[in-house]
């Protein structure tokens, strides 16, 4: 009787003993889960396409255009970022048809001023870019301004006339956000204000659009442009937030 | 943010004038002719019942847009912008009798190299023509004596490019 207590005073002690064992070593474990939980932002390269360019091809018989956009995170809310495209538009109106077509290279960085909650990776952002277009111009026919031409008729003249390997460059301000919709998908809505920087000047003529610039007012060297894009992150590496 | 899109739709808004040609813009010029005293020919003399017709390719004449009798030393005459010469019949004492055209008419025929220049966007091209003859075609009873050409490049009407001398 007496071993019997004997043994379970030893028991109950190696028991308590373990247990208190068990609960270091899981309050160790519960450590080592809080240390896990420091956010960690995907870190790659995320590429898409204007999706507002493809509609207008669709949808405008004077217009045609493709741009693909890339953006490469390198600090927590800092990313290089850039845009190719190709457009072709004729600009249309009472008294003149012309058409541009080329291509076009924008690079640039965006900054990130959104808060994100812990595991979001969306942008609110501005950025900058440097705009360069080689294109070409054709003008394709117009119609001579005369206030008194009840007179004698209009005169229109058909002949056109090319102007080929135009280059221009200008300076872009970027305001939009990329809104995360799906693991790794992105929808994105920008804004763009431009001041062209250099544009080759052509004879007895002017740029009336430059691929992706856009059209050109009489007033000034600025323009302005937007974008609706869809684009897909291949996330390479993972960093926390510091 | 909200500032920045403001400021892109007013951007937008203060383009659009851009796409309609101002009327203060020079555009294809008319011939701007001033007629002068024959006995002293540094002085404006009015043309009593002024009145202007063009004359198309086959001699006809035609009603030129807003012109109307008036007594007055000088007149703006548009010309063809596709062709390299034009015709007018410039009525002096002009009137309507009874259906019947009274006045003294004489033809005045203008030559020139017409050059078609870039304006803007909204106003497109104009043509622009340098004055290589002008005639008064001679007859019975001419009013007209003689003319100069005092500025050849019709590029403005504030500019008098002939003289006449009556």
């Amino acid at each position: 009787m007496k071993m019997t207590s004997i043994l379970k005073y030893y028991i109950s002690c190696l028991s308590g003993c373990l247990c208190v064992c068990m609960s270091v070593y899981a309050q160790e474990n519960s450590t080592k889960i809080t240390d896990s939980l420091v956010v960690k932002h995907k870190y790659g390269i995320r590429v898409g396409v204007d999706i507002s360019k493809l509609t207008r091809t669709f949808l405008e018989s004077d217009y045609s255009g493709i741009e693909l956009n890339a953006d490469y995170r390198l600090t927590d809310r800092l990313y290089v970022a850039g845009e190719v495209g190709n457009e072709d538009h004729t600009t249309s109106n009472n008294y003149l048809n012309s058409t541009a077509k080329g291509t076009y290279l924008k690079v640039g960085v965006d900054y990130n001023m959104y808060n994100n909650w812990a595991g979001m990776e969306n942008m609110v952002y501005s950025g900058v870019r440097l705009g360069i277009s080689n294109f070409n111009q054709r003008l394709n026919n117009y119609t001579i301004y005369d206030v008194n031409n009840t007179t004698w008729g209009q005169t229109e003249i058909f002949d056109g006339k090319d102007f080929n390997g135009l280059n221009a460059t200008w300076l872009e301000l970027v305001f939009g956000f990329k809104a995360e919709i799906f693991n790794n998908l992105f929808m994105g809505l920008n804004v763009q204000i431009k001041r062209r920087l250099s544009e080759d000047q052509i004879d007895n003529f002017e740029n009336l659009y430059i691929p992706g610039f856009g059209r050109t007012y009489d007033s000034g060297n600025f323009g302005v442009g937007w974008g609706y894009n869809i684009s897909y992150l291949v996330p390479i590496f993972k960093k926390a937030k510091k | 943010m909200k500032k920045f899109i403001y400021l892109f739709f007013i951007v937008i808004l203060s383009c659009e004038k851009d796409d309609i040609c101002p009327e203060t813009t020079q555009t294809t010029s008319r011939m701007v002719i001033e007629f002068y005293d024959l006995t002293n020919p540094d002085q404006l003399l009015e043309v009593p019942g002024l009145f202007a017709l063009g004359l198309n390719s086959e001699g006809i004449e035609i009603p030129i847009n807003n012109e109307i009798v008036t007594t007055r030393s000088s007149i703006a005459l548009p010309l063809k912008t596709d062709e390299t010469e034009t015709e007018f019949n410039l009525y002096k004492n002009y009137d309507i009798v009874d259906g019947t055209v009274i006045g003294n008419p004489d033809t005045i025929k203008v030559t020139y190299s017409p050059e078609n220049v870039y304006v803007s966007r909204s106003c497109g091209f104009k043509t622009i023509f340098d004055i290589q003859t002008f005639s008064i075609t001679s007859d019975s009873d001419q009013w007209m004596i003689s003319s100069d050409t005092l500025i050849s490049t019709i590029t403005n009407e504030n500019d008098i490019h002939i003289k006449i001398l009556h």
